[in-house]
């Protein structure tokens, strides 16, 4: 362009060559490639170290390779060239196998080893019973006041959970006149086994959730009907659990929250309209191929890598010696840790990001609130670490390193970044549809209920999701508040101490600093950390692609 | 609209819905159980004659039935120990949760133990009167139990015969010492041979090291000399001074019981003492000073009150006496069987005084 110029001098512009720009272009290729290589060469290095890939026979891989990798790569091209869309379905749907059988197992440990069956079920129809009140009462009588209505909900609550006269009776000294519906449960002398309990509880979430969705794709009888084959398929994997060697509450588990979800979810990829069934034989292909990859290396006595990382690694507790070492206490209080963080910050954080964005006016306060939240989430995590030891452990009174107050601490620490995210949620719901909500006559407490918040939710999930993975990899906050170095049981209790799987990685690195820990069991915590935060990212990054697939 | 599905439906989805119930309600009677919790109000009175029962026998009787929670916090020097201990009692008590918190002597006396949040410190001293005082504040009473003895061991060459005797805790300050930092045995002492020194030892993240500066250097003295090879492993100090006639190096007690062949251990003289081999006894004895140092639990009487913790207090006592925990796996001097019986009698007084 300088060339054209009437003059024609193109002094100013110097020499024309092509070199600089190729170098400046890969420069820059190198500095985003920097941290993500040597992040990767890390990665690679501890995954060496934890599974040991190097120790399998090559018969063991030959045995995978040709019962997994080679039919997986035919049929993915094969199904890639008929339809891509089919391809990315049987991926998600071997990706959801996968991260939900990780999933249920959580579940699993929570329903083994922390809340006894019978409690759930105490608690899940002490829960059931008044919200079905509560649905009743507005849908036949909403000419009911809605004073009176929160009135009769919250007293059939408080009736349920705690009975009559309840905390506020025991806090003056009143006896108890009417037990609680939760207490009532608990108090029957026979009651279902475990695995039947289980399947109510857990299968009956699914089951109400699998509904909802088969509901949401056909129509509502349809559901209905899933979910009672739902509930129906967990139950029978509790009776035929132990036949095949499985126990009975990890089988109706891993049915509810792993197989059942799956199937709803093949179903609607591979039998609805829209379809793609040939995404199933690629899935199918993936899962028959790891099943008989494994009973040809089981007959055929290959052996496999002997990894660190393995159910022994997974189940146990904390050993001095470096081969028995686990991280099941770990894991189970990270996961309960987990849960505390989303039931305190889930709430807080996107009532927060509501009021600021459809409620707050534009003035000072709404400003500074604003600049002090963007603040807070850079604030090292040590900080909150101090304020959780600082407010909860000496002003509060609360013991330290506890579920509750670990909880809490990690809560306050990913709140700002909760609200940040759902703010941007929020803010991304097309202002056209606000305006035709209002335009309907519809006020603003509706709106939001109806139209903003609906829209806003998977947005709002995804940021969450990626908060938690932020505080499930938090150590120093639980270092400052007193959790401890090792525990051997999983807590059964909010006021329980609690480890985290970061925590117990850093207390082998460092408490038990020798050649064994750290060839062993470190990297191998490290590599549990890593899928599970992955496990949630993944999640994450599912519910952001269909969010902006439906925008 | 939508109601008109739900008519089409209606029959056949209450037929479904009294099949799932008739199923379910077959299933309750044919899958029941007695409610524990129900059955819980008889348990208490077993456990507790149960519980006198070991009292009396020494506790010897792992009945499983234990439950509640112990929180240990302190020294991390002790911790090894202590984490030790509470893996074999839970092996045998499942039901009881221990949680261990590595957070040094003193922290765990000040932010822990004393405000009442935990049930033993370690600490690898003893109580302090200020601790002390802030524990009776607090209504805290705790109990000195000695668990073990540190030791540290300086270890030379076999072949090394120049020495003698034994070195004084002097000549040993000049050697390690960041500000002497002698290059050749000749220049600490001039009747042994002019060869450099090959210096072996814990690196600076050893708890051996710190007590290696506190003992014979001195807290506020001149500091560890860097010029030496540091290591994690105690085996590549063995090794290293094994290796050559002019090498020294320095490790805990048990890892020299383990190779006593390989190497020898030097005497050392404190003060105006005769020179003491380091040894079970030596160290037991309190002779072999400075480099030998008790450790120590302090639980409170409170906590000892409930049977569980004082089930491990007990269990932690007699397996103090292990060669195999102790010495072995976690590296220190085991207690003798006197001073295990002194520590179960406190024990015993302390839950005896507050029953």
């Amino acid at each position: 362009m300088a060339a054209e110029t009437d003059t024609g001098a193109i002094e100013d512009f110097g020499q024309v060559s092509r070199t600089v720009g190729t170098v400046f272009r890969y420069l820059l290729l190198a500095a985003t490639m920097f941290g993500i290589v040597m992040l990767a060469v890390l990665l690679l290095y501890v995954a060496n170290d934890a599974i040991r890939p190097l120790t399998a026979d090559p018969g063991w891989y030959l045995a995978f390779f040709l019962a997994l990798v080679a039919p997986t790569g035919i049929a993915g091209w094969a199904v890639r060239r008929r339809d891509p869309a089919a391809l990315t379905f049987g991926t998600f749907l071997v990706g959801m196998l996968v991260v939900s059988l990780m999933f249920s197992g959580g579940v699993a440990l929570l329903v083994i080893d922390v809340v006894p069956p019978l409690v759930a079920l105490a608690f899940a129809i002490g829960l059931a019973v008044p919200i079905g009140a509560t649905v009743g009462l507005t849908r036949y009588a909403h000419r009911i006041s809605f004073t009176l209505r929160l009135a009769a909900t919250t007293a059939v609550f408080y009736l349920s959970l705690f009975g009559l006269p309840g905390p506020i009776g025991d806090a003056v000294g009143a006896p108890p006149i009417v037990p609680s519906l939760v207490a009532l449960v608990q108090s029957v002398p026979v009651i279902p086994v475990d695995w039947m309990m289980v399947a109510a509880v857990v299968g009956g979430g699914s089951a109400a959730a699998i509904g909802t969705y088969v509901a949401s794709v056909g129509d509502g009888s349809a559901g209905l009907y899933a979910a009672g084959v739902a509930l129906a398929a967990s139950a029978a994997a509790g009776a035929a659990g132990p036949l095949v060697g499985v126990d009975s509450v990890p089988a109706v588990v891993i049915t509810a929250v792993a197989l059942v979800p799956t199937t709803a979810y093949a179903w609607r990829g591979g039998f609805t309209e829209e379809g793609s069934p040939l995404g199933l034989v690629f899935a199918a292909t993936v899962v028959v191929g790891a099943l008989v990859g494994a009973a040809a290396v089981d007959v055929l006595g290959f052996a496999g890598p002997q990894s660190w990382v393995d159910w022994g690694f997974l189940t146990s507790a904390h050993s001095g010696t470096a081969e028995n070492a686990g991280l099941y206490p770990a894991i189970g209080g990270s996961i309960l840790l987990m849960t505390t963080v989303a039931a305190l910050s889930f709430p807080v954080g996107v009532g927060a990001a509501v009021y600021l964005e459809e409620y707050a006016g534009d003035n000072a306060l709404t400003r500074f609130v604003d600049v002090n939240i963007s603040n807070l989430a850079g604030v090292p995590s040590v900080v909150y670490g101090l304020l959780g030891l600082g407010v909860f452990v000496t002003y509060l009174g609360r013991s330290a390193g506890t579920v509750l107050v670990g909880g809490a601490t990690l809560a306050l620490l990913i709140l700002p970044i909760v609200i940040i995210s759902a703010r941007e949620a929020i803010r991304s719901v097309p202002s056209d549809m606000r305006q035709a909500s209002y335009g309907m006559g519809a006020t603003r407490w509706q709106t939001v209920k109806n139209v903003v918040l609906p829209e806003a939710f998977p947005g709002i999930l995804t940021g969450t999701i990626l908060a938690l993975g932020r505080a499930i990899g938090e150590t120093a906050p639980l270092i400052m508040i007193g959790a401890p170095n090792v525990v051997f049981n999983l807590p059964t209790a909010l006021g329980s101490k609690v480890s985290a799987m970061p925590l117990q990685v850093y207390a082998w690195s460092s408490l038990f600093a020798s050649e064994d820990f750290y060839t062993k069991a470190v990297p191998a915590g490290v590599v549990v950390l890593l899928a599970v935060l992955l496990a949630m990212n993944s999640v994450a990054i599912v519910l952001r692609n269909k969010f902006e697939r439906t925008q | 609209m939508t109601r008109e599905p739900e008519r089409n439906s209606r029959f056949s989805r209450r037929e479904f819905l009294a099949a799932t119930g008739g199923l379910g309600v077959a299933g309750l009677a044919g899958c029941t159980q007695d409610n524990p919790s129900d059955g819980a109000t008889a348990d208490p009175t077993e456990t507790g004659s149960d519980g006198s029962d070991s009292d009396g026998s020494g506790g010897d009787g792992g009945s499983g039935e234990l439950s509640g929670e112990i929180s240990i916090a302190g020294s991390s020097t002790v911790f090894p120990l202590a984490s030790a201990m509470a893996e074999r009692f839970e092996e045998r008590h499942s039901g009881v949760s221990t949680s261990l918190q590595s957070t040094g002597s003193g922290g765990g006396f000040a932010n822990y133990f004393c405000t009442g949040q935990t049930d033993f410190n370690n600490a690898s001293r003893p109580i302090q009167p200020e601790e002390e005082e802030q524990c009776a504040g607090n209504d805290v009473e705790p109990v000195e139990l000695k668990v073990a003895t540190d030791a540290l061991t300086v270890i030379v060459n076999n072949d090394n015969e120049f020495l003698g005797e034994g070195l004084t805790v002097e000549q040993l300050r000049e050697i390690w010492s960041a500000e002497s930092q002698p290059e050749t045995w000749a220049d600490v002492d001039a009747e042994w041979p002019d060869e450099p020194f090959e210096l072996y030892g814990p690196s600076d993240a050893s708890g051996t090291y710190d007590y290696f500066i506190e003992s014979v250097l001195g807290e506020e003295g001149p500091g560890h000399r860097q010029d030496y090879s540091p290591t994690e492993q105690d085996r590549t100090i063995i090794q290293g001074v094994s290796g050559s006639e002019f090498a020294m190096g320095y490790l805990g007690f048990a890892y020299y019981s383990q190779n006593q062949d390989t190497v020898q251990a030097v005497p050392i003289k404190d003060g105006e003492g005769d020179y003491v081999e380091p040894s079970l006894d030596t160290a037991l004895s309190g002779d072999y000073t400075p480099l030998s140092r008790p450790l120590f639990t302090y639980p409170k009487v409170s906590a000892l009150e409930e049977e569980h913790i004082a089930e491990f207090a007990r269990f932690w006592i007699e397996n103090s006496t292990s060669r195999e925990i102790v010495a072995d796996e976690v590296g220190y001097v085991p207690l003798s069987e006197d001073e295990r019986d002194e520590m179960l009698g406190k024990i015993d007084s302390a839950v005896g005084d507050s029953d």
